[in-house]
């Protein structure tokens, strides 16, 4: 039934009908259809992996065009899983594919994760690469992870044994994760839309290598690829040790992975990234609740000025925005402010707080 | 004695691809000392080092015409 669809890679010398069915029985599952996901789903879903999940809670935004190539102007606001699932069942009708709007925290990633196979990462944060990473370690699936950086790239298989070496992982590498705003990410920094493309190209190719069992799969080893000089670079990955990685489920759900999700408290305290996301929609207002002689000013088109001595008298005001993001210096009065927000609205608004404030993010402020 | 230096992401921003002539780093250790002396702005973040392309988990020799490369953690996507 599938032969002629398939029949370029059939054909294929080192490939076959063998391989296909390796391919048409694997259950794989992308983890954000971003810049990376995109292509990687492209492909996967091309070559006839048989049932392919995707893991995202976001929508579709004006910025995400350049590089998120599953998605058309048409697409802005929509479910990135919805469209992406739309648009693969379209290009393969002859595979399964599973959507996951959701976003993938402690209690509920290793459900989602055993029922697949291999889990390819194209998320776009430490918080979900250390989760994901740390999941996968403990469920001993098959990671394909990458990444991107500027004009720059990342690619590595985790949790896959070789002839040489028992599997390693990211701790490996990088045994713990960067302070927040260590290292600037794709909203901060910029990215060409064709790298995340290239790169996740290339993830699709090494799960494709990984499940067909051909070629040497990037197996105990990251590559690193640079866009400006097509330079590839692969360093050989050995344990590391002095890390500390789950065993088992309880000391797992244990672990930090300090997520950004809904507290307790109902409100959210967030980071620049998830600053610049909520920016672009149109239901968001920017409150800073700064007294008017502090400094750095900030642009007042984008940022309402509510200092705290005049937030009551906001508060009795009704305004139609339903997200709301609130600022300050170090992120501790907007944390106030998000409370009192909070318990007046419940559930009509959602309300955020800027986590570590403008100090933390300065580079952001004075760019916008 | 002759190290070619390589480096990744952002950490290309302070040290460029190069070639030093030191005397008297002998390991890893040593070597990852003098470059956080040379370059300050490597003390803040975390970066991994590469010693002929394999991952240094442990203070390594390094003998003369040694590759070593930075790399810093990505997570873009």
């Amino acid at each position: 039934m599938s032969a002629e669809r398939y029949n370029r890679q059939i054909i294929l010398k080192g490939f076959g009908e063998e391989a296909q069915q390796k391919l048409l029985r694997a259950k794989v599952l992308v983890i954000g259809a971003g810049g990376l996901g995109c292509p990687a789903l492209q492909y996967l879903a091309a070559a006839g992996i048989g049932h392919i999940g995707i893991v995202d809670d976001d929508t579709i935004s004006l910025s995400n065009l350049h590089r998120q190539v599953l998605f058309t102007t048409a697409d802005i606001g929509k479910l990135k899983v919805e469209i992406a699932a739309k648009r693969l069942q379209e290009m393969n009708t002859q595979i399964g594919i599973i959507r996951h709007p959701i976003r993938l925290q402690k209690n509920n990633i290793l459900d989602i994760l055993s029922r697949y196979d291999y889990i390819l990462d194209g998320t776009d944060n430490f918080e979900s690469r250390y989760l994901i990473n740390d999941a996968c370690a403990l469920l001993n699936k098959p990671l394909i992870f990458a990444a991107v950086s500027g004009f720059e790239g990342q690619l590595a298989i985790f949790n896959a044994p070789d002839h040489l070496t028992p599997s390693t992982n990211y701790r490996d590498i990088f045994p713990i994760p960067p302070d927040k705003g260590e290292v600037a990410n794709c909203a901060e920094n910029g990215i060409l839309g064709v790298l995340p493309g290239i790169l996740g190209t290339m993830a699709a190719a090494e799960t494709i290598k990984l499940i067909a069992k051909i070629g040497q799969p990037l197996i105990n080893k990251i590559l690193n690829y640079n866009l400006l000089t097509q330079e590839q670079y692969t360093i050989n990955i050995s344990h590391g040790g002095g890390y500390i990685l789950p065993k088992t489920v309880d000391d797992f759900l244990n672990m930090d992975y300090q997520d950004t999700s809904e507290g307790p408290q109902g409100y959210i305290e967030i980071d620049a990234s998830e600053l610049v996301k909520l920016q672009q929609l149109e239901s968001t207002i920017l409150i800073d609740v700064r007294e008017r002689h502090e400094v750095p000013i900030l642009d007042k088109q984008i940022f309402t000025q509510v200092p705290m001595s005049e937030f009551g008298a906001f508060m009795s005001k009704e305004f139609y925005q339903k997200h709301v993001v609130l600022i300050c210096q170090h992120g501790i009065r907007s944390v106030a402010a998000a409370e009192a927000m909070q318990e007046k609205y419940g559930d009509a608004k959602k309300i955020y707080s800027l986590k570590g404030g403008i100090v933390k993010w300065r580079d952001h402020f004075l760019k916008s | 004695m002759e190290i070619e230096i390589i480096s990744f992401g952002q950490i290309t921003e302070f040290i460029n691809n190069q070639k030093i002539e030191v005397d008297g780093i002998a390991d890893t250790d040593a070597f990852k000392q003098y470059l956080e002396d040379r370059f300050p702005a490597l003390k803040g973040i975390k970066y991994k080092l590469a010693l002929n392309k394999n991952i240094v988990q442990q203070n390594t020799e390094i003998l003369n015409q040694a590759t070593i490369a930075i790399m810093p953690p990505f997570s873009g996507g």
